[in-house]
């Protein structure tokens, strides 16, 4: 089932700092592992992904380097910063929160 | 230019990204996920026109993605305009004072009068050193602002004409006259510099002159050589341009001819 696009766009960088706070990752690869862990259902314009991680960037919550990886090709590879990885938490609990409530709305709705 | 450069070439153009080296940055790495994705596509089997589709299809429109980015360094953006528009207003201010100094001072001299005494009084004339800055700069910010329109690229002048004349009415009521002259000439000097007869942009600073002159009578009462007030417009709007083009190699960034490709 296809999310709505503003939907997507409002998660992507509780994705983001999730995925990185497990380990340090380049664009391509973030997309890879949340289309991976989502069982291809998570689909969104790939462009899209670089200005959230400059944004998130300039918060000061990642830092970011270049490398060069086995067969030769140079990535930007992206980790969490500190205040990042504060970040990371604290939006994650924020979701949890705000599904618990939302899906609390709708299966009282439901019922 | 390859099917990835075309989109990278259109983010950038479109992000308008502040400084040289972000943009190869951003550039860089578009290109490297672009190139990730034409493989993956090609691992799979698709031929180059399929990859191709593929890599635009799940990349999305560079509009889009360049309007992203655009607006994570707006703030950057606004800072530099303001910080170029500062340095390129007191280049033009210094060089307007320089320049009409030096003709009081030549005028001082041949009329046996004294230097200090004649630029003693040049702070007086501040309100007409800024109204040609102002009648310049506005013009050229004009042509900035809307590349593609002459009519709308006059409106930066057009608004900023008439608060300058408020202004001035407020401000020195009686001697309103050869300020907003001067702002008119600079903005038509400017305007005519464009057009590629040589020295017809002369007339675009006489005009302005010539018609306050019809409807005020002297611009400077007492004054004995008002050529001089011309020939002043005149070599300002000619340093004036230096500047712009000076300014223009230095601080406007080329990606927008070159597309990225800096």
């Amino acid at each position: 089932m296809p999310f709505d696009r503003e939907l997507l766009k409002g998660s992507i960088a509780l994705l983001i700092l999730k995925l990185l706070s497990e380990r340090d990752m380049y664009g391509y690869e973030i997309i890879q592992e949340s289309v991976r862990r989502s069982q291809d259902a998570f689909e969104f314009k790939e462009g899209t992904l670089y200005p959230a991680l400059h944004q998130l960037h300039k918060r000061g919550y990642l830092r970011s380097e270049w490398r060069t990886g086995e067969n030769g090709k140079q990535r930007k590879y992206y980790s969490l910063t500190a205040t990042g990885k504060k970040a990371a938490r604290r939006s994650q609990q924020e979701w949890f929160s705000f599904t618990k409530v939302v899906n609390a709305i709708l299966s009282k709705a439901n019922s | 230019m390859t099917h990835p450069d075309r989109i990278v070439s259109q983010v950038i153009l479109l992000a308008k990204l502040p400084g040289n080296k972000r943009r190869c940055e951003v550039e860089k790495e578009l290109r490297a996920h672009l190139d990730d994705l034409a493989e993956e596509a090609r691992s799979q089997g698709y031929d180059h026109e399929a990859s191709a589709r593929i890599v635009r299809t799940r990349f999305g429109e560079p509009e889009e993605v360049a309007a992203a980015f655009a607006s994570v360094y707006a703030a950057e953006r606004l800072l530099k305009l303001i910080f170029q528009s500062v340095i390129l207003v007191t280049v033009s201010t210094v060089a307007v004072v320089l320049v009409i100094g030096t003709l009081q001072s030549i005028a001082a001299i041949f009329t046996a009068t004294s230097i200090m005494s004649n630029l003693r009084d040049i702070h007086r004339e501040v309100f007409g050193f800024a109204a040609i800055v102002a009648g310049y700069c506005s013009l050229y910010a004009g042509e900035r602002l809307f590349p593609t329109s002459r009519a709308r690229a006059l409106l930066p002048s057009i608004t900023l004409g008439l608060s300058l004349a408020a202004l001035f009415g407020w401000l020195i009521p009686q001697h309103v006259a050869l300020p907003l002259a001067a702002f008119a000439c600079a903005a038509t000097g400017r305007l005519l510099q464009r057009v590629e007869i040589p020295f017809v942009w002369f007339a675009g600073t006489a005009l302005p002159l010539l018609m306050a002159w019809a409807l005020f009578g002297p611009l400077i009462p007492g004054w004995r050589f008002p050529w001089l007030v011309w020939l002043g417009l005149t070599i300002s709007c000619k340093a004036l341009r230096e500047i712009v083009g000076l300014f223009e190699r230095v601080f406007v960034e080329q990606f927008a001819e070159t597309g990225g490709q800096s």
